[in-house]
């Protein structure tokens, strides 16, 4: 299992466009991959999109992203990618 | 019932939340929503099975529908908005969704509707209590896929509305794919009586530049289409059934309100002035009709960049020339004095254009652009007789997408000189149109000085530049971290191309996101460009930015980046420089974030 804390930097937060960026990334893995709160109260399978939107991360939220399986190390470093890069929204 | 064809209905007002700017008189659309009642029903043991089967054949209707809207969307509205088509296919498509769907029919005996209903309503009341307002706002979207399913069910197909040129479109809310569907470009307003700033229909107003109004409350229990109707989102109010003297004060009022902005309007020239005096000319980047309101509104000088391809929105179907030829009459008389550089068709790879076209292994780097007008020459040669013509009507220029070298360049031109013998020779009226290459791929850079001996202009194409440039598919996430506009790699071959025309003594236009981005444009500018193409509506604020600037220090930190070996290391010049010289302009949030782990 790898486990990693990641932040929500883009403004409007985990709306439906920067969700369906990160589910179609964890899509991509075989492992299992969550998103939860940091305070334990909502965990979301980051491969459902209704289940992300319900966690309502606005900007500056910071969540915690597992996986588990295979290829867990590959998928928790492309989606700590998309956190990093704010979905391709930052304002450059 | 006598009085209805005699009296004209009395006048009444509706107080809402501006989302979008602007007073328009025009007439009402009205678009319903589309609620629609659903029943339960106790199906049969044995009609379980048939009744998740109509369920699944539903979705998948529903799936097909949304992959064709999110097409058109990109047309219309961008890529931007069509990703939002994306999460709605994800939704659809999402297993623990229809796993419940199905469950319910089975467990419940209910009809496909009811649990669609049912569920679509339990996911909706969680929405509901999201604090985040653009969050919440989002339930739009789910409510959008299950209605789209229930339609499905129902057996009934959309229907496509065709819109007046004075319509202003009347709803209770619009659904994201209702304004997809909509043709727009004809749209004056849109008021809705829910929605609030962060709807879509305030986001895609704001983005089209058209008044719009939120939050009217019952304004549609009293509308009707061809109602005239006043939307003044200056004064936060509409008007139904306006009076003559309410609609003489509105004309009156727009006449006002359009001759004082324009004249006085400092951001009209069209021109950014540096601290130190360097004019750096400011086009508009253009493919909507649409998105034509916004040149002159945003005070663009003339357009430096037509996209052309979007005239063939419907696949496989060219467009005849003289529908060409109005098309770009149009475009003519929209860019004024300035003129408007049209770029011949970039069809071919991943931009459409479908069934005239075989499916290749790289579309990427397949036959498209300009290649595939060399070998379909009747599109050119069409194309290029309507350009021809239309310049007798305002000044019009052409670009020559994704040349290789001199040859594409020489080929084409060949074509287009033996078009205008022939019209000329048919006493057509023709006008003066100049030839341009734009350089965006890696043998365009390496040979620009000579390509720059037989082309009029250089046109910079940003966006392709980086993509070919650093052999990344900037449409593929997993390679999106290679992806880096300020690599040095990028930023010398800009740096090439514009001392080749500088050499060559020709006008080169940088285009391309690069420029819409302040804190890149400064970089442009700092390697020497002094004319840029983008998106209307990032006129004012780029302009602003390059106000505040001396060239001299831009031009410092541009010869710094260039020594640079990565993109890490331009970037955080760039954050660190600006942020010492210019804090004011940029903002930390502006600037390039540092990466980690990259």
């Amino acid at each position: 299992m790898v486990e990693v804390t990641v932040a929500v930097r883009n403004e409007l937060g985990l709306h439906a466009r920067a969700a369906a960026r990160l589910v179609r990334t964890a899509n991509r893995f075989q492992s299992s991959v969550r998103l939860e709160r940091i305070d334990g109260s909502l965990s979301a399978d980051a491969k459902s999109i209704l289940h992300v939107l319900m966690l309502a991360a606005s900007g500056g939220t910071q969540l915690r992203a597992v996986a588990e399986g295979n290829d867990e190390a590959e998928a928790i470093a492309a989606l700590s990618g998309l956190f990093e890069t704010g979905f391709g929204e930052l304002e450059l | 019932m006598i009085s209805e064809s005699t009296a004209k209905p009395a006048e009444q007002r509706w107080h809402g939340l501006s989302v979008s700017e602007g007073l328009v008189v025009g007439r009402v659309l009205r678009v319903h929503r589309g609620t629609r009642h659903v029943y339960p029903a106790r199906i049969e043991v044995g009609d379980v099975a048939g009744e998740i089967e109509r369920f699944r054949a539903a979705r998948d209707q529903a799936r097909t529908q949304l992959l064709a809207i999110k097409d058109r969307a990109a047309i219309v509205m961008g890529s931007d908005h069509a990703y939002i088509f994306d999460a709605h296919l994800l939704m659809l498509e999402d297993r623990k969704l229809s796993e419940e769907i199905e469950n319910y029919i089975t467990l419940k005996r209910a009809n496909a509707e009811w649990a669609v209903k049912v569920l679509g309503d339990r996911l909706l009341s969680v929405y509901a209590e999201i604090k985040d307002e653009y969050l919440r706002e989002r339930g739009s979207d789910i409510e959008d896929v299950i209605h789209r399913v229930l339609e499905a069910l129902s057996g009934e197909t959309p229907t496509y509305l065709n819109l007046n040129e004075d319509a202003v479109i009347v709803s209770e809310d619009l659904l994201p794919s209702a304004v997809a569907e909509l043709d727009l470009a004809h749209a004056r307003a849109i008021v809705t009586d829910a929605g609030g700033w962060t709807s879509h229909t305030a986001i895609i107003a704001r983005g089209l530049g058209i008044p719009a109004m939120v939050g009217l409350e019952d304004l549609c229990q009293h509308a009707r289409t061809g109602d005239e109707i006043v939307v003044d989102s200056y004064q936060g109010e509409v008007v139904l059934h306006p009076s003559r003297e309410t609609i003489q004060r509105c004309h009156a009022e727009i006449e006002k309100r359009s001759s004082a902005h324009h004249p006085a309007q400092p951001r009209g020239s069209g021109i950014a002035v540096t601290s130190d005096g360097v004019q750096v000319r400011m086009r508009a980047n253009v493919e909507l009709p649409a998105e034509f309101a916004g040149v002159a509104r945003f005070g663009a000088l003339g357009i430096g960049l037509y996209r052309s391809e979007f005239l063939l929105s419907r696949p496989g179907v060219m467009l005849s020339e003289a529908k060409q030829y109005q098309a770009y009459s149009e475009v003519a008389a929209l860019a004024g004095d300035a003129g408007a550089v049209i770029r011949l068709f970039d069809l071919g790879g991943d931009k459409g254009g479908d069934s005239v076209i075989d499916s290749e292994r790289n579309p990427a780097l397949g036959l498209r652009a300009i290649r595939f007008s060399l070998r379909n020459e009747a599109v050119l040669r069409t194309q290029v007789r309507a350009i021809m013509r239309a310049a007798s009507k305002g000044r019009l220029d052409i670009v020559l997408p994704m040349v290789s070298d001199v040859s594409d360049v020489m080929r084409a031109k060949e074509m287009i000189a033996q078009e205008r013998a022939t019209l000329e020779s048919a006493r057509e009226e023709l006008g003066p149109v100049r030839i341009g290459a734009m350089i965006e791929v890696p043998s365009a850079v390496l040979t620009a000085a000579r390509i720059a001996k037989v082309v009029d202009f250089f046109e910079l194409g940003t966006n392709d530049l980086v993509q070919y440039i650093l052999a990344v598919d900037r449409s593929n996430d997993k390679v999106a971290d290679w992806f880096r506009s300020l690599h040095p790699a990028v930023l010398d071959s800009i740096s090439r191309t514009l001392q080749a025309a500088r050499a060559a003594n020709i006008p080169a236009i940088v285009c391309g996101e690069m420029a819409s981005t302040p804190a890149y444009a400064v970089i442009l500018v700092g390697l020497g460009a002094t004319d840029l193409s983008m998106t209307p509506s990032t006129i004012p604020r780029v302009t602003r930015v390059l106000e505040g600037i001396d060239s001299r220090d831009a031009v410092s930190i541009a010869a710094e980046c260039l020594q640079c070996a990565t993109a890490d290391e331009v970037e955080s010049i760039v954050r660190e420089q600006f942020q010492t010289r210019w804090p004011q302009l940029f903002p930390p949030k502006t600037l390039p974030a540092k990466r980690v782990g990259c």
